[in-house]
């Protein structure tokens, strides 16, 4: 599943830099230092977090696309740092957890 | 961080590493309020500087592009309606009287406010690892206070390490008991 690919499963592109880019897991959670230390390169971070230290984040652990849940926003200015630092970040009206259910349908 | 205290740590290991021969670790809470303070006599930052290491894109480690410090205790500190400041004197600017000064100031009755946590630990760790630079540490909340300056320690030591097991452990111990007495 590449993260473009996510774009036909009703997710939004905010930022899409590298839609080539391949998921291969999932990971969720809002607290940024731990999730530093925890998401996988190549995952799908989903969050409900929108400042400048997630695309931080999501540079440092080299996930595949941060995405937005339940209608997240980003200001032009981090849409604009995101492409900047060649961060995938796509949205969704959805919470967290039936964003992973329906990733967890497209991974398998 | 989950806890302030790993903040701390975070934030007086750039102190350290700015060659500071003093850093001051100051927690003061009077009612809603919490002022983190960690000051140094280190080398400095210019105002550029101090602009840049608010943003996580900035680093002194070359090993990464991201430096993460400042911006999760600046996060940590807006997420309860409170703010960062940072003021910092160079060496060039003042070969007398140069440092940095980080005050993080936090509403504590903030649902996100994150628990200051171990700060003993933290405190004990930074001496352990430093064994040569001093800490001042207080921590004030109403009447209640606990104090450790590493260098009225030093000058009774005289030439026992700060980092030997035997004064790592009574650091430690003298901490707590200081704790026992807060309400």
């Amino acid at each position: 599943m590449t993260v473009e690919g996510l774009l036909e499963h009703g997710f939004s592109p905010v930022a899409m830099p590298d839609g080539s880019r391949t998921i291969d897991g999932v990971y969720i959670g809002d607290l940024l230092s731990w999730v530093m230390g925890r998401a996988q390169m190549d995952n799908a971070w989903i969050t409900i977090m929108s400042n400048n230290n997630v695309i931080a984040v999501a540079s440092l652990a080299d996930t595949s696309c941060v995405i937005l849940a339940e209608g997240v926003e980003l200001s032009q200015d981090l849409k604009d740092l995101a492409m900047a630092k060649d961060i995938n970040v796509l949205s969704s009206p959805k919470s967290a957890y039936e964003i992973a259910v329906t990733l967890s349908g497209l991974l398998a | 961080m989950k806890e302030l205290s790993l903040n701390i740590l975070d934030i007086a290991e750039n102190s350290v590493k700015a060659g500071a021969s003093l850093t001051q670790i100051l927690i003061d809470e009077t009612d809603n309020r919490l002022v983190l303070s960690i000051v140094d006599d280190g080398c400095g930052m210019s105002p550029e500087i101090v602009r840049s290491v608010i943003d996580p894109f900035y680093t002194t480690r070359t090993t990464r592009k991201v430096g993460m410090g400042v911006p999760l205790l600046k996060l940590a500190c807006e997420q309860t309606g409170g703010s960062l400041a940072i003021e910092s004197v160079t060496a060039d600017q003042n070969p007398e009287k140069h440092g940095t000064k980080v005050t993080a100031t936090f509403f504590t009755d903030h649902i996100d406010f994150t628990p200051l946590g171990d700060v003993v630990s933290s405190i004990v760790t930074l001496i352990q690892g430093h064994p040569d630079t001093d800490f001042l540490f207080r921590h004030t909340r109403g009447e209640n206070r606990a104090e450790l300056d590493t260098r009225e320690i030093r000058q009774v030591l005289e030439d026992v390490p700060l980092s030997s097991y035997e004064v790592i452990s009574w650091i430690e111990s003298y901490l707590r008991e200081q704790y026992d007495d807060f309400s």
